[in-house]
């Protein structure tokens, strides 16, 4: 059976009064990847800053693979094995592709096994391997996309967030993108929690998925059944109820 | 001719080194370090005292002031700037307690070293004399090379350590930074010791040539933050250009201008403000790089 790797019980949080998640509760097992879908505003973003130790929960919990993360300290929490992809990309732009990915390796001390990881990243993204001297932020936003998604490989993670990775980027390289994070999850074996406004293409990818609306989870279930659930609709175009 | 130019770049490599401290702790932590030139100061009156009156070897005593500075740069970083950052939300609260820390050191100075000008023997004697066209002390040449050879250390570090680079990339995104596993608090501190230790290490090396007196701290702040302003602040190349400008300029000031009287830096400061409103940004304008 597999083990849960993410736990969240009841997390609530709020921003100045304002709340963000209202008791939201959420599992991720091992191998398994899940969205969390909903419009801007439905909490999705708070609940990546949730697991990151960014924000503060204000009560519940939230557990990796056992342990409470919350109220650790990002780089804490990072070191444990959570890698993300943030929203907006947020590549260092005035670093190399190199020095860029080599930051991705920032909590592992092992040499050789950096060099290695580093190896197998630029063969899954040649562009990378192409740009490997260039400053980041002459990068294109595909290449760029690319360029975070590597960077969080290099933390050889056992989870890993993506935050709106399809957000300002053409539509082909969508595809280029969503079939990376399937091989991520599947041949890699890393855990795996999308968010994504683009739900069509979240709930293609992903085994289960959660639908959010301003705080709390209003759907949930496998992502191929919820992709013809008519409640779905509703849920993803979000606050209107 | 060749005699300015060799003025301007002994003259810029110390103030390179001396930008290079400032500009650093401006891109991490968005401060402006007022109390950078007491800091300098400091350093050059701890050589002055292990070199100068315990007569230890100039490079221990130079070592010694990068140590005092180090250790007094982390802990300013972690008792009064890192705790202003994290609970004040606006940022003249750092530049003001900049300000109280330069008057501080400044008091500390008076109390520890006195108020008197300070000098110490020469670390080289002997004068180079390239036909006239260049005379240069050889001390000058010594301290000049020394001075390029840190740069270009500092330099190195930032470029290929892995400290180097979580230093860059807290610079250029904070948040993401700490996403990578950076922890910010410690490596602000990093920082900023480096920062510190660069000054005293330009304290150090320039005691031996122009000596130290209490009243050096608040002009060296100003000709850092000159320098910082001409290249851009916040990059590492900006503060080398600048530092290297500010010291050329001075040199063809003080072989054509002196002649008028000293209004070098009258006129220099007349064309920085001139420079600033075409490029505000300064030559390298851009964050970290």
């Amino acid at each position: 059976m597999a083990s849960r790797i993410l736990h969240f019980q009841d997390v609530e949080l709020y921003y100045d009064r304002v709340y963000a998640l209202r008791g939201v509760t959420l599992e991720l097992e091992e191998g398994e990847t899940i969205a969390l879908i909903g419009a801007n505003g439905a909490g999705k973003s708070s609940i990546l800053r949730a697991i990151t130790g960014l924000s503060r929960i204000d009560s519940g919990s939230i557990s990796f693979r056992g342990e409470r993360i919350d109220g650790r300290d990002t780089a804490r929490i990072v070191e444990m094995g959570i890698a993300i992809v943030p929203e907006g990309r947020r590549v260092f732009p005035y670093m190399s592709v190199k020095d860029n990915l080599l930051m991705g390796a920032f909590t592992r001390r092992d040499k050789a096994e950096i060099r290695q990881t580093l190896e197998s990243v630029l063969e899954r993204f040649p562009r990378l391997q192409e740009r490997y001297r260039q400053v980041a932020g002459t990068l294109s936003g595909g290449e760029q996309q690319m360029l975070v998604i590597g960077r969080a490989l290099m933390a050889r993670p056992q989870l890993l967030l993506l935050d709106e990775p399809s957000l300002g980027i053409a539509p082909k390289l969508v595809q280029d993108i969503a079939r990376s994070i399937i091989r991520i999850n599947r041949e890699d074996g890393v855990s795996v929690l999308l968010v994504e406004q683009n739900s069509r293409m979240a709930l293609s990818i992903s085994h289960r998925a959660y639908a959010l609306t301003t705080g709390n989870v209003v759907v949930s279930g496998g992502s191929r059944e919820l992709l013809n659930d008519p409640r779905i609709k509703d849920a993803y175009l979000g606050g209107a109820a | 001719m060749e005699q300015v130019v060799a003025n301007g770049i002994y003259l810029g490599s110390q103030y390179a080194m001396i930008a290079l401290g400032l500009t650093l702790i401006f891109a991490l932590m968005n401060v402006l370090n007022f109390a950078h030139g007491q800091m300098y100061v400091i350093g050059g009156f701890v050589t002055y005292t292990f070199y100068g009156q315990f007569q230890m070897p100039f490079l221990l005593a130079l070592l010694m002031s990068c140590l005092t500075l180090t250790v007094l740069g982390a802990l300013i970083e972690k008792f009064l700037f890192g705790p202003v950052i994290r609970r004040s939300a606006r940022e003249e609260s750092t530049m003001l307690l900049a300000a109280g820390i330069a008057f501080l050191l400044d008091a500390i100075i008076l109390l520890v070293f006195g108020e008197k000008q300070r000098g110490v023997p020469k670390i080289v004697d002997g004068v180079f004399n390239w036909d006239f066209r260049i005379i240069m002390p050889y001390d000058r040449i010594l301290i000049c090379a020394l001075a390029i050879l840190s740069i270009v250390a500092f330099i190195t570090f930032m470029q290929f350590s892995r400290t180097g680079r979580a230093l860059r990339a807290l610079a250029q995104d904070r948040d993401a930074a700490q996403l990578m596993g950076v922890n910010v608090n410690r490596y602000s501190m990093i920082g900023f010791a480096l920062g510190a230790m660069l000054a005293g290490l330009v304290g150090g090396l320039l005691v031996t040539i122009t000596g130290v007196n209490l009243g050096m701290g608040g002009p060296t702040s100003i000709k850092a933050f000159l320098m910082v302003m001409i290249g851009g602040a916040g990059v590492i190349s900006g503060a080398i250009v600048g530092g290297f400008i500010l010291g050329m300029l001075e040199a063809v000031g003080l072989a054509v201008l002196s002649q008028y009287g000293d209004i070098t830096y009258l006129v220099i400061f007349v064309a920085l403000m001139i420079f600033l409103t075409i490029r505000p940004q300064g030559l390298m304008g851009k964050p970290w790089g």
